[in-house]
C-alpha cells in the first residue's frame, strides 16, 4: 500500500518494475490470449481434461476481446508502429491505442503528459500534432 | 484504458521431486492460485519459460526447490489511470463495474453529480443529455483509488466520472 502513494499514472509514475517492462495495448493482449487459449485447449484434450484456465484469464480474455479497436493483426501492427514515430512513454502509447479519443483535447485530457516533455507544446502546434496522429490512427481503423 | 505488462523474470518455488514437465504444471497451478499480488497485479498468463535453474533439496522435509524464471503477463491498475470498463450492477448510492480482471470497481453517485438514480425494474443512473449507465453499458472512468485486499488477494478501486470525456460510451 505504501507504494501507492508515489505512483499516479496521471503523472506517469508507474512504479520501477512496470518501467522495465513491455506494456501491451487490449488489441495485442486479445491476440496473444486467443492464441494461448487455443493452445491450453488442445494439450487440454491430450494430457489432462481437466485442466481449465483461470478466472482472470477467463476474465481478461472477455474483456479485451470486448474492447479491442483493432481485430486485424495486421492493423495491430501498424498501429504500434504509427504511434511509437511520435516519440510516446510505452504507457502513454498504449493509453491512446486503447481509449482511441477522437480530439486533440480528449486525448490531451485522457493522457495528461502528452503535453510535458516538449513533445507536443501546448497551443496551436501541439494540438494540430496531436491531431495528425489521431488522423493516421483512424485511417488505420477505416481500411482494416 | 487497460495496459498489460510484460514483466522480465520472475522466481517460483514448486516444492517436491519433480520432472520438468511437472514442474511447468505446477509453475502454472501457482500462477492460477495467486491470481494477484500487489506490486505486479493480476497476474494473466505465462508467456515464455526462460530457465529452470539447479533444484536445491532442502535438508529437512525432502523437498526440491526449483528457481524457475519466466516472462509472463500482468494487469495492474493505477491510481490516475483512465480506463473502459462495464456496469455489472446498479445501486441507490452507486454502481459497480467491471473491467477486466479488476472485478470491484465502485462508482459513488457522489462523483456522478450529473446522474440521477432512477429506480424501478431496471435501474439506472440518467443525466439530463438522456445518457444512461444501465447494467452492461460500457463506461470510461477514472481510477481515483485502489486498495490491494491481502485476503481475498484482489484490488478494490474507486472510480469517479469527473473529468473531461468520461461516462458512458
Amino acid at each position: 500500500m505504501s507504494g501507492e502513494e508515489e505512483e499516479n499514472a496521471a503523472e506517469l509514475k508507474i512504479g520501477e518494475e512496470f518501467l522495465k517492462a513491455k506494456c501491451l495495448m487490449n488489441c495485442e493482449v486479445a491476440i496473444i490470449l486467443e492464441h494461448k487459449y487455443e493452445q491450453i485447449q488442445q494439450h487440454a484434450s491430450d494430457s489432462d481434461p481437466s485442466s481449465q484456465v483461470s478466472q482472470v484469464f477467463e476474465k481478461s480474455l472477455q474483456y479485451v476481446k470486448r474492447f479491442s479497436r483493432y481485430k486485424n493483426p495486421d492493423a495491430v501492427r501498424q498501429v504500434r508502429e504509427t504511434l511509437s514515430r511520435y516519440g510516446l512513454a510505452e504507457f502513454e502509447l498504449c493509453t491512446l491505442g486503447n481509449l482511441c479519443p477522437d480530439t486533440s483535447g480528449e486525448a490531451i485530457a485522457l493522457v495528461p503528459t502528452l503535453t510535458s516533455g516538449g513533445r507536443f507544446p501546448e497551443g496551436e502546434q501541439g494540438n494540430d500534432k496531436i491531431d495528425k496522429m489521431l488522423n493516421d490512427l483512424s485511417l488505420i481503423k477505416k481500411f482494416e | 484504458m487497460t495496459w498489460n505488462v510484460l514483466i522480465p523474470p520472475s522466481q517460483l518455488s514448486p516444492k517436491c521431486l519433480l520432472l520438468r514437465k511437472a514442474i511447468m504444471v505446477r509453475l502454472l497451478e501457482d500462477f492460477t492460485n495467486r491470481k494477484a499480488s500487489e506490486q505486479h497485479g493480476y497476474y494473466v498468463a505465462v508467456n515464455q519459460l526462460k530457465t529452470i535453474a539447479k533444484g536445491k533439496v532442502r535438508v529437512l522435509t525432502g523437498d526440491t526447490l526449483f528457481p524457475v524464471t519466466f516472462t509472463c503477463i500482468t494487469q495492474k491498475p493505477m491510481k490516475g489511470e483512465v480506463m473502459i470498463g462495464y456496469v455489472s450492477k446498479v445501486l441507490r448510492h452507486g454502481v459497480f463495474l467491471r473491467s477486466g480482471p479488476a472485478g470491484t470497481i465502485f462508482l459513488s453517485d457522489k462523483v456522478m453529480s450529473e446522474y440521477k438514480y432512477v429506480g424501478g425494474e431496471n435501474p439506472m443512473f440518467m443525466s439530463e443529455h438522456y445518457s444512461k449507465l444501465v447494467k452492461g453499458a460500457a463506461v470510461r472512468f477514472k481510477v481515483m483509488g485502489l486498495r490491494w485486499m491481502e485476503d481475498d488477494r484482489r484490488f478494490l478501486l474507486l472510480a469517479t466520472l469527473a473529468g473531461d470525456f468520461l461516462g458512458p460510451i
